[in-house]
C-alpha cells in the first residue's frame, strides 16, 4: 500500500484500535466519562494544529490559527442558526469560507517572513476578534448561542449520518465524528508531505529564493498550503461550535492562536504527528493536574519548561533521535 | 490637538521603553521574547512591595526592581535559553520555551503577589491644566522625562560603552563577534539581562501611574511585539519609533474614531497589517528571512 | 541548581495539597458542591474571590460540625476548576463536575463560558450559579442556570433613578471594554437610562481589555459634559485608573458601575480621587452587616490574608443551594425536585440585619424563577471604604 513498510501499518493498526476501541473501553472500565469531551477537545484542536505545523513546513511561524478557528466557528453557526443548513454540509463550507479569507489575506502577507510573518498573523487573530465584535450578522458582544445539535442525514432512506438530537447522550458522537475528522486530516497531512508539493515545501524551506530560482512557483504553493492549514482551522472551530452550542468573539483568541503553535513545537516540527502529540500533552497534561489546584498552572509551566529544555527539538525527538520521519 | 500630541508623546516614551528591551533581546539572540511583558509585570509588583508596602523611597525601590529583573533575566538566559539554542534544530523552538516561562512567571505573580489590582501612592500631586486644551497630570509629566532620559542613557550605554559595543558586533553577526574576540556566551548574558532590566525598570516606573497587576503581562508583550514590528526587528532605534508611532496612533486614533468606538482598535490593526505588507521588514529592518 | 528548587517547589506543593485534601475528611458524608470559573491569569479576581467565598464558607461550616440537611450532617468540600476564562476549558470544566457526581456547581463568571457549558449542564443535570447577564441562559427552555447576582439591568435603572431624583443628574456618557461582557452591559445601561428620560450624550467610546492608560481613552468622552458617567461592566482592576484619569481631566460629576467592587484596590490605584464612587456590593457595609456576615469576613481574611470586598456579592450562591437543599432533602441527588421547590422556597437571609429573605425571583426578567434574590445594595466610596447609598429589591 502506497509504500507503507509493515512496521507503519502496525502503527497506524494500533493507533486505530486505540482511539475508537481502546479509549471508550478504558473509559468504559475506570469510569472516567468526563475525559471523552477533553479527548474529544483534543482530537478538534489537533486539527487546528496540524493545519498551523503545515505552515511551518512551508518556514512560517503562524500565530493566526485562532483567526480561522473562529471564522469558522461563526460561518458553521450563522449557516446553521439563520441560514437553516444542516450542520455537516455547513462544516466543510465553514472550513472553504476559512481557505478563501485565507488566499485573500495571504497573498499579500506571505511575502512576509519570520517574526513578521508571526506578527501579522497574531494581530490577525486580534482582528477578526475585533470584527466579530463589530459586525451585526455576528450578533456583536451577544455571540451566538442556542445553536441546535447536528441533525442527521440520509441519503435515498438510508441514514449516513446520525442525528445528535435523537441521542441518549452525545459525547461518544463527537468523539468519534472528532477523531475521525482528525485521522481524515492527518491522513491527508502525511500523503501531502509525501507528495511533489511536499518535496517543494521542503525545498521552500531551506531557501526560498534557492527553491524559486529552480523553477518552483513559490507564491503559488505558499497560497496554497496557507489555504490548506486555515481550512483545518475553520473545521476544528466550526465542530467546538457545535459542541459548545454557542460561539462568542472570545470563543477564540490569542491565547489559542499562541497554544495551536506550541502544540507543533511541544510535538516537534520534524513529525507529521508532533501536533496530534503536542496537543494531546498540552491540553490533556492541564487536565491531569486539575488535583493541584492553585498550584496547577506552576506544575504545569514547570514541567513545559523542563520538557523543552531537555527535548529542544520536540518530544518525538527521542524515539527519532535521527530526524528519520518526514 | 495639544492633548493629543501631549498623550502621543506620553505613551510613546513608554511604549518605546517597553519595546527597546525586548527588541535588544532579540537582536542578541534570535528569541521573541514571550515572557516580556511577565518581566515588565515584575518589576512593577517589586517597586509597589518595596515603595507602596514598606515605604522605601521610590528611586530605591526603581532600583530593586531593576536589581532583581537583571538577576532573573540573566538566570533564565544563562540555565534556559542558552542551552535550549543550543540543543534545537530550529531556533523558533525558543519560542516554546518563551511561552513556558511567560506561563510559569504568570503562575508565580500569582502566588507570590495576589490577584488583586495594585497601586502606589503618587509621587507628585497636582495637574498641569492649560485651560483644559493640555492637561497633564505631573507625575505622568515626571514619569515621561524620566522615560526619555532612560532611552538617551540606554543608548549611551550601548554607544559609548565597552559593553555596549560588544553588544552590538554581536548583534550584527554572532560568529564574526566570536572570531574577534567577544566572548559571546558572557555578553549574551548580559544583554539578557539588560533587557529584562528595562523591562523591570519599565514597570517599577508605570506602576505609579496605571498600577499593576497580574493581568497585564500578555497584553503587554503582545504590544511590545507590535512596536518591535513597526520599527524593524531587532534594530534599536526602530524599537523607539515604533513605540512612538503606535503612541501617536492610539492617541490620534482615540481621538478621531471614538464615535465609531468598537472599531477604533480595528482600524489600528487592520493598518499595521497594511502598513507591514506593505514594507515587510518595518521601518527600518534588515529584510532578511 | 534552578532546576532542582523549582523540582523542589513542586514536590512541597503536591505534599501539601495531599496534606489539604487529607484534613478535609472528617467522619462526615461529604457533600461537593462545584465551582467553574478563572482563577488564573489576567481575569483571575473574579474567580478567585468567587473560589475563596466559598472555601471560606466551607470550612466554616465543617468546623462547626458540618450542615445538616434531611437529618444527615454533611462536610462541604469545594471542588473547583480553573477554566481560565476559556470557554472550551469551562465545558471541560463542567464535565468534570459531573464526573464527581456534583449537581450544584457556582459559575462560570463570564457570558461565553456560561453559554457554552449550558449543554453540558443539562445533560448531566446539573444546577449552576453563573455571573453573566445574558437573559437567554436563564428564559425557558434553559432550565439549569441561576443567576448568581443582581444583573446590570436591575441595578442600572434603581441607580439611574435615584441620581435623577436625589442629584438632579440629566446627561449620562458611557464607557466599556471592548468585550462581550461589557459591551452587553452597556447595550443594557444605555436602554435604562433612555427608557427613564436621560439624555445619553455619549455611549460608543470603548477600550481595549489591556489598556492600562485612560486618558487619551476619556478625553473625548469628558468633551461631552455628562452629570454622570457610568463604567459598565468595569473590572475592578481598571475602575481606579478610569476614575484617576476622569478626575484628572477635570470631571466633576458622578461616577457609577453596576459591578462589585473593591475598596482596598480603590484606594491604593485612586486615593481620594475614588470619593463619591457608587458601584454595587453585598451586604457588608457596618448599616447591613449581620454579625454572621462580620465573621465571615474575618474567617474569610485569617484564610487567605486580606478580605476581597468583591465577595460580598458571592457569598449568598452557596448558602442558597445548601438553604433549598436543606428545604428539600430529595434535591441532593435529584435537580428536577431542586427546581420544583425553588418557586415556593424561602428562608432568612443570614448576612444582612433586618428580615431580608433568600428566595428565588427573575419572574419579571426571564419568566422564571431562575435568580437569587441578594439585597441590592448600592455603595459609596469615602475614604477607603463603601457606605450604604441605598438598598433595593429585585422582582
Amino acid at each position: 500500500m502506497l509504500g507503507f513498510n509493515l512496521k507503519q501499518l502496525t502503527g497506524v493498526g494500533i493507533f486505530l484500535f486505540m482511539i475508537f476501541i481502546g479509549v471508550p473501553f478504558a473509559i468504559g472500565v475506570t469510569g472516567r466519562w468526563d475525559f471523552y469531551f477533553t479527548l474529544t477537545s483534543v482530537a478538534l484542536l489537533a486539527i487546528a494544529s496540524a493545519g498551523v505545523w503545515l505552515t511551518f513546513y512551508i518556514g512560517r511561524i503562524n500565530i493566526g490559527q485562532g483567526a480561522f478557528a473562529l471564522i469558522g466557528a461563526y460561518v458553521s453557526a450563522i449557516l446553521v442558526v439563520k441560514v437553516g443548513w444542516s450542520f455537516w454540509i455547513s462544516l466543510p463550507a465553514a472550513g472553504l469560507f476559512a481557505a478563501v479569507v485565507a488566499i485573500l489575506i495571504g497573498l499579500p502577507i506571505l511575502r512576509l517572513r519570520g517574526v513578521y510573518f508571526a506578527m501579522i498573523t497574531l494581530v490577525l487573530t486580534q482582528v477578526v476578534t475585533l470584527t466579530a465584535l463589530a459586525l451585526p450578522i455576528t450578533n456583536g458582544a451577544r455571540g451566538i448561542s442556542n445553536i441546535p445539535l447536528p441533525s442527521g442525514i440520509s441519503l435515498f432512506g438510508i441514514p449516513i449520518l446520525p442525528d445528535f438530537v435523537a441521542m441518549e447522550s452525545t459525547k461518544l458522537a463527537f468523539y468519534y465524528t472528532a477523531c475521525i475528522i482528525m485521522l481524515l486530516t492527518y491522513a491527508a497531512l502525511y500523503r501531502l508531505v509525501n507528495s511533489r508539493l511536499g518535496h517543494l515545501c521542503r525545498s521552500m524551506q531551506q531557501n526560498e529564493e534557492l527553491a524559486s530560482s529552480i523553477g518552483v512557483n513559490i507564491s503559488y504553493i505558499r497560497i496554497v498550503i496557507f489555504a490548506i492549514s486555515s481550512f483545518f482551522g475553520g473545521l476544528g472551530g466550526a465542530m467546538f461550535g457545535s459542541i459548545a452550542q454557542s460561539v462568542y468573539p472570545s470563543s477564540f483568541q490569542v491565547a489559542d492562536s499562541v497554544n495551536f503553535m506550541l502544540n507543533c513545537f511541544l510535538g516537534g516540527l520534524g513529525y507529521v504527528f508532533g501536533p496530534m502529540l503536542g496537543t494531546l500533552v498540552l491540553y490533556f497534561g492541564w487536565d491531569l493536574l486539575f488535583e493541584f489546584g492553585k498550584y496547577q498552572m506552576l506544575i504545569y509551566s514547570t514541567i513545559l519548561i523542563i520538557i523543552i529544555r531537555f527535548l529542544p527539538n520536540g518530544l518525538l525527538s527521542i524515539r527519532f533521535s535521527k530526524g528519520g520521519d518526514k | 490637538m495639544e492633548q493629543i500630541l501631549a498623550n502621543g508623546v506620553y505613551l510613546g516614551s513608554q511604549y518605546a521603553m517597553i519595546a527597546l528591551g525586548l527588541t535588544l533581546i532579540f537582536a542578541l539572540m534570535n528569541v521573541l521574547n514571550f515572557a516580556h511583558g511577565q518581566m515588565y509585570v515584575i518589576g512593577g509588583f517589586v517597586t509597589y512591595t518595596f515603595y507602596g508596602h514598606w515605604g522605601v523611597p521610590f528611586i530605591l525601590a526603581l532600583v530593586m526592581s531593576c536589581v532583581t529583573l537583571a538577576i532573573l533575566g540573566a538566570l533564565i538566559e544563562r540555565y534556559l535559553f542558552a542551552p535550549v539554542i543550543k540543543g534545537s534544530a530550529r531556533e523558533e523552538s525558543t519560542m516554546l520555551l518563551a511561552a513556558g516561562i511567560a506561563f510559569f512567571l504568570d503562575a508565580v505573580i500569582l502566588l507570590v503577589f495576589g490577584e488583586k489590582q495594585r497601586g502606589v501612592p503618587k509621587i507628585v500631586d497636582g495637574v498641569f491644566n492649560w485651560d483644559f486644551r493640555l492637561i497633564m497630570p505631573y507625575d505622568r509629566i515626571l514619569i515621561c522625562v524620566l522615560a526619555i532620559l532612560s532611552i538617551v542613557a540606554f543608548i549611551a550605554l550601548m554607544q559609548y560603552t565597552k559593553t555596549g559595543r560588544a553588544l552590538r558586533a554581536l548583534a550584527q553577526d554572532r560568529t564574526a563577534a566570536q572570531l574577534m574576540g567577544v566572548n559571546v556566551d558572557r555578553y549574551s548574558m548580559i544583554g539578557f539581562a539588560l533587557g529584562a532590566m528595562l523591562a523591570g525598570l519599565v514597570g517599577g516606573l508605570l506602576v505609579t501611574i496605571t498600577g499593576v497587576n497580574l493581568g497585564m503581562g500578555g497584553a503587554t508583550s503582545i504590544k511590545a511585539f507590535m512596536m518591535v514590528m513597526i520599527g524593524g526587528a531587532g534594530v534599536i532605534s526602530g524599537a523607539i519609533w515604533g513605540g512612538i508611532i503606535l503612541g501617536f496612533m492610539e492617541a490620534i486614533g482615540l481621538a478621531l474614531l471614538y464615535q465609531y468606538g468598537d472599531i477604533t482598535y480595528l482600524v489600528i490593526f487592520v493598518s499595521l497589517m497594511i502598513f507591514l505588507a506593505v514594507r515587510p521588514q518595518g521601518l527600518m529592518g534588515k529584510p532578511w528571512g | 541548581m534552578q532546576r532542582r528548587t523549582l523540582m523542589k517547589a513542586a514536590l512541597t506543593a503536591i505534599t501539601m495539597t495531599a496534606l489539604q485534601a487529607t484534613t478535609a475528611l472528617a467522619e462526615n458524608t461529604v457533600l461537593k458542591i462545584g465551582f467553574v470559573g478563572v482563577t488564573s491569569g489576567p481575569a483571575a479576581a473574579w474567580g478567585i474571590s468567587n473560589q475563596r467565598s466559598m472555601e471560606a464558607r466551607a470550612s466554616w461550616i465543617n468546623e462547626t460540625g458540618g450542615y445538616t440537611i434531611g437529618g444527615t450532617t454533611y462536610d462541604i468540600e469545594i471542588v473547583s476548576f480553573d477554566d481560565q476564562k476559556d470557554p472550551k476549558r469551562a465545558i471541560a470544566g463542567m464535565e468534570k463536575m459531573a464526573q464527581e457526581g456534583i449537581h450544584y456547581v457556582v459559575g462560570p463568571n463570564v457570558d461565553d463560558g456560561a453559554a457554552a457549558v449550558r449543554p453540558v449542564a443539562e445533560a448531566n443535570g446539573i444546577m449552576y450559579f453563573p455571573y453573566a447577564f445574558p437573559k437567554s441562559l436563564y428564559q425557558a427552555p434553559a432550565s439549569n442556570a441561576v443567576l448568581g447576582m443582581v444583573a446590570n439591568y436591575q441595578s442600572g435603572p434603581a441607580i439611574y433613578k435615584y441620581l435623577m431624583d436625589e442629584k438632579g443628574v440629566k446627561t449620562v456618557a458611557f464607557i466599556a471594554a471592548n468585550e462581550s461582557d461589557p459591551l452587553s452591559q452597556r447595550d443594557g445601561g444605555v436602554e435604562a437610562a433612555t427608557a427613564l428620560g436621560m439624555e445619553v450624550v455619549s455611549a460608543n467610546v470603548t477600550y481595549q481589555v489591556d489598556t492600562t492608560d485612560f486618558t487619551p481613552v476619556l478625553t473625548p468622552v469628558m468633551r461631552s459634559r455628562p452629570d454622570l458617567l457610568v463604567l459598565s461592566g468595569v473590572s475592578p482592576a481598571n475602575a481606579p485608573q478610569l476614575i484617576r484619569s476622569a478626575r484628572e481631566l477635570g470631571f466633576q460629576g458622578v461616577i457609577s458601575t453596576e459591578t462589585a467592587q473593591d475598596a482596598g484596590v480603590l484606594a491604593e490605584g485612586a486615593g481620594d480621587l475614588a470619593n463619591g464612587f457608587i458601584s454595587v456590593g453585598g451586604a457588608s457595609t457596618p448599616e447591613l452587616a449581620s454579625p454572621m456576615m462580620n465573621e465571615f469576613v474575618q474567617r474569610y481574611t485569617d484564610m487567605f490574608g486580606e478580605y476581597n470586598d468583591e465577595s460580598n456579592t458571592k457569598v449568598y450562591a452557596l448558602e442558597y443551594i445548601l438553604e433549598t437543599l436543606k428545604a428539600d432533602p430529595s434535591a441532593i441527588t435529584d435537580v428536577d425536585a431542586f427546581q420544583a421547590i425553588m418557586d415556593t422556597f424561602e428562608a432568612p437571609n443570614p448576612y444582612m440585619n433586618g428580615d431580608a429573605k433568600l428566595r428565588y425571583v427573575g419572574m419579571s426578567s426571564f419568566g422564571q424563577k431562575r435568580q437569587v434574590s441578594v439585597p441590592l445594595v448600592v455603595n459609596v466610596y469615602q475614604d477607603g471604604e463603601f457606605k450604604t447609598l441605598f438598598v433595593a429589591e429585585v422582582d
